[in-house]
Parts: structure tokens; C-alpha cells; sequence
């Protein structure tokens, strides 16, 4: 496995880790959620070229529809919190704990 | 919400899903899972308040991250195996990934915190789909992959869950938390017996689903969503409280009602494969599930719960809530024990 592949896959981990791990603000779990889609558009669109996988050419655009799609509606979600809240602190997200 | 729009949202919901279970192209299943997940954010925000607003939240950033995590297996897949077919995965690393994905998605233990909190968020409808349609697309891709789980780490995930399903609800009186640990603990069920027979898994999940909508539906009779409020049923609608009384000790497991039907096959099934300890294990924390099933009925159905004296005169006015098909889930839901010999026709 060439090694380019390990790169893009600890960039993935990283964006990833981003998401998981975050202080106090919303937005940046959704900038690390299109981190990692970027890092696996990269990372199809790799493969496709490498591998020459003809019929899969359209796969990384695909990706990128739906992950866009996803993003818009993640960033409705973070307007709404905004809001309510003033701002978009994840600590305000705390009204149905047990 | 207006009905032109209910009718879009509700119909892409099932489309996401109809196109992950008929799918056998990774990127098709991959589509349909992100379809299912755009459509449903609106379905949980149906009726606009924080609460609401923050289960929508927590719901989207982890079903988003379940589903990078999924593309990250498919490409794996499609990096060592060549194809996008979605039979074997022969490489571990993306097997691990998939089903940490999937997991992920159905809130099996150690993924199932966003469980409960989002479904005491939503109304009382929007909780029944989240519980019940949600879970029909990742078993069935997990269902179609299932021969080549690790099986450490679905059964590790499947004892966990039990665990934190009977554990967690114990402490619960809102009613949407408390059917959220049980769906966790039927989870861990599903996972368990996936490695070694997953056409009881599918069992298990159609039992599940019956009796969960018909749970729901009996508490959307009476707009209950906490204890107390379900145990004035007794004076509002005494048939609904007999019948709270028969599908909770069926979600619970006891024999003659049809929960047991998949606790039952399990269990046979799991020490036809020479384990012991797991079905053992997993029999002893249904009794914690049971305990807060018991506890509810108890409340509602065989006690009167303190309440004040002008509660029992109150007027029994009719409801008006639509509740589609209750009475044959119902049935569904207890009487079919005697029908499980006709289990043979599936081998």
C-alpha cells in the first residue's frame, strides 16, 4: 500500500479526533466533519485514479453532494442553537441530561 | 407541519431506507443512510422547542460521524478488495471499521450515549420512528455482512449493551428514557446472536418493533411521558392500562407472552455454539430490564399511585388520537408464543 494512503488516513484520524474532542464550540466539530470528508474525497478520488476504477470516476463527486447536503443542514441546526443561545456554546446543550 | 411537506420528508425517510436495504453497491447503501439521516431532522423538530433543538443536534453530529466512519470502511474495502459489492469485507481493519460505524448508528454500548438523551428530546411520535424505522437499515447492512464481523467485538459490544441498557434505565421515571435503554438492551440482544444466526436477529428486531410501536402508541393515547402521568390511566382508560400491564412484562421477556420468543431462540442458539457464560450473563441483566418494566406497570396497571381524591371522579372523555393498527400489535405483540414451532420453516 503506497504510502500516501497512511497520510490521508492520519488526516482523516485527526479530523476525527477534532470532532470528538472539542472545547466549547459547535462549529468546530462541523468544520472537523468536513475535514474528514475531505480527507476521504481525497482518499477515494486516490484510489479511483490509482486503480484505474473507470466506472467509479463519479464516486468522489457523489461523496461530495451528499456531504455538502449534510453540511448545510448541520449549519441550520448550528443558526438554530445560535438562536436560542446567543451563541453556540456545546456547554448550553445540557437541558436533557438524565 | 404543513401536510405537503410531511408527506416529502416522510416519504425521503423511507426512500433512505428502502434504498439501503435493497442496495448491494457500498455507495448506494452509504447514499441511503445520509438520505435517511437529512430527512429525519426535521421529523425530530416537529414540534420547535430547545429540547427538541438539542436532541436534533446531538442526533445529526453523531449520525454524521457515523457516517464518515462508514465511508472510511468502504474505501478501505475498496482499496484492498477491489470491488463495491457488499458481500465479504476480507480486510479486518475495514470489518472493524463498518461495524463500529453501523454501531454507531444503532446505539449499541460504548456508541449509545446520544440514545437517550435524543429521544427524550422529540414528541412522543417522532421517538417511536427514531426507535423503531432507524434501526431496520444498519441491521440489515450488518445482516449482509455478518460473516465477516470480528466476533469479539460484536459480542463485547452486545454485553456492554445489556449491561448499560439494564443499568441505565433503572434510574429513570420520563418514559421516552426509559424505552430508549430498553432499545439499547434489545440492541445488544441483536448483536449478540448476529455472528452465529442472524435470521434470529431478525426475528428479534420484528418482535421489537412490534412491541415498541405498541408501546408508544399506548402512550400516545394518553400524551403520558413521565410515570406519574401513566399511572392516572387506571381512571382516563382502564384498557389501556391492562394493556400496559401485557406489553411490558412481553418487552420484558416473561414466557407466555411473545417477547420471549427471541430471548428463547437466543439463548438456544448461543449455547448450540458451546457459550456458556454469555447467554447466562445476558439472561441475568434482562432481570434489571425487567425490574423498571415492572416498576411501570406497577404504578399504572396493579396499584393506585397516590393522587388526590377528585381524581377518581374524573370524566372519561373519548381520545382522539389516531393510533393506526394498535389493536394487531397488540395481539402481535403477546399471543404469538405459540407460533414459534413455525420458526422451522426458515432453515
Amino acid at each position: 500500500m503506497p504510502v500516501v494512503y497512511v497520510n490521508i488516513f492520519l488526516a482523516f484520524i485527526v479530523s476525527l479526533m477534532g470532532l470528538l474532542i472539542y472545547r466549547s464550540h459547535l462549529m468546530s466539530s462541523l468544520l472537523c466533519l468536513e475535514g474528514m470528508m475531505l480527507s476521504l474525497f481525497v482518499m477515494l478520488t486516490v484510489t479511483v485514479l490509482n486503480n484505474h476504477f473507470t466506472l467509479a470516476n463519479m464516486a468522489p463527486i457523489i461523496l461530495l453532494v451528499f456531504a455538502a447536503c449534510e453540511a448545510a443542514l448541520g449549519l441550520s441546526l448550528l443558526v438554530m442553537v445560535s438562536n436560542t443561545y446567543g451563541t453556540d456554546y456545546v456547554q448550553n446543550l445540557n437541558l436533557l441530561q438524565c | 407541519m404543513k401536510p405537503p411537506i410531511l408527506i416529502i420528508v416522510t416519504s425521503t425517510i423511507v426512500l433512505g431506507t428502502m434504498i439501503v436495504l435493497f442496495s448491494s453497491h457500498w455507495l448506494m447503501i452509504w447514499i441511503g443512510f445520509e438520505m435517511n439521516m437529512l430527512a429525519i431532522i426535521p421529523i425530530l423538530m416537529k414540534k420547535f422547542n430547545p429540547r427538541a433543538m438539542e436532541a436534533s443536534t446531538k442526533y445529526f453530529l453523531t449520525q454524521a460521524t457515523a457516517s464518515m466512519l462508514l465511508m472510511l470502511g468502504i474505501i478501505i474495502n475498496l482499496l484492498y478488495s477491489g470491488h463495491w459489492t457488499i458481500s465479504m469485507i476480507p480486510n479486518p481493519v475495514a470489518s472493524t471499521v463498518i461495524t463500529i460505524a453501523l454501531a454507531m448508528k444503532l446505539g449499541l454500548s460504548p456508541f449509545h450515549f446520544w440514545v437517550p438523551e435524543v429521544t427524550q428530546g422529540v414528541s412522543l411520535s417522532s421517538g417511536m420512528i427514531l426507535l423503531t424505522w432507524q434501526k431496520i437499515a444498519p441491521l440489515s447492512v450488518l445482516y449482509q455482512i455478518s460473516p465477516s464481523i470480528n466476533p469479539n467485538l460484536l459480542v463485547t459490544m452486545a454485553a456492554t449493551s445489556v449491561l448499560v441498557g439494564g443499568w441505565g434505565g433503572l434510574n429513570q421515571t420520563q418514559l421516552r428514557k426509559i424505552l430508549a435503554y430498553s432499545s439499547i438492551a434489545h440492541m445488544g440482544w441483536m448483536a449478540a446472536i448476529m455472528v452465529y444466526n442472524p435470521t434470529l436477529m431478525i426475528l428479534n428486531l420484528a418482535i421489537y418493533i412490534m412491541m415498541t410501536l405498541g408501546t408508544f402508541m399506548l402512550f400516545m393515547y394518553n400524551l403520558s411521558t413521565t410515570t406519574l402521568s401513566l399511572s392516572h390511566t387506571w381512571n382516563k382508560s382502564p384498557l389501556i392500562a391492562s394493556l400496559i400491564l401485557a406489553l411490558m412484562l412481553s418487552l420484558g421477556g416473561l414466557p407466555p407472552l411473545s417477547g420471549f420468543i427471541p430471548k428463547w431462540m437466543i439463548i438456544q442458539e448461543l449455547t448450540k455454539n458451546d457459550m456458556i457464560v454469555m447467554p447466562t450473563f445476558m439472561a441475568i441483566t434482562a432481570l434489571l430490564n425487567l425490574y423498571f418494566y415492572m416498576r411501570l406497570m406497577y404504578a399504572t396497571a396493579l396499584t393506585m399511585f397516590p393522587s388526590a381524591n377528585n381524581m377518581k371522579m374524573k370524566w372519561q372523555f373519548e381520545s382522539t388520537k389516531k393510533m393506526i393498527l394498535l389493536p394487531p400489535l397488540i395481539v402481535a405483540s403477546t399471543m404469538l408464543l405459540p407460533l414459534t414451532p413455525m420458526l422451522s420453516i426458515m432453515d
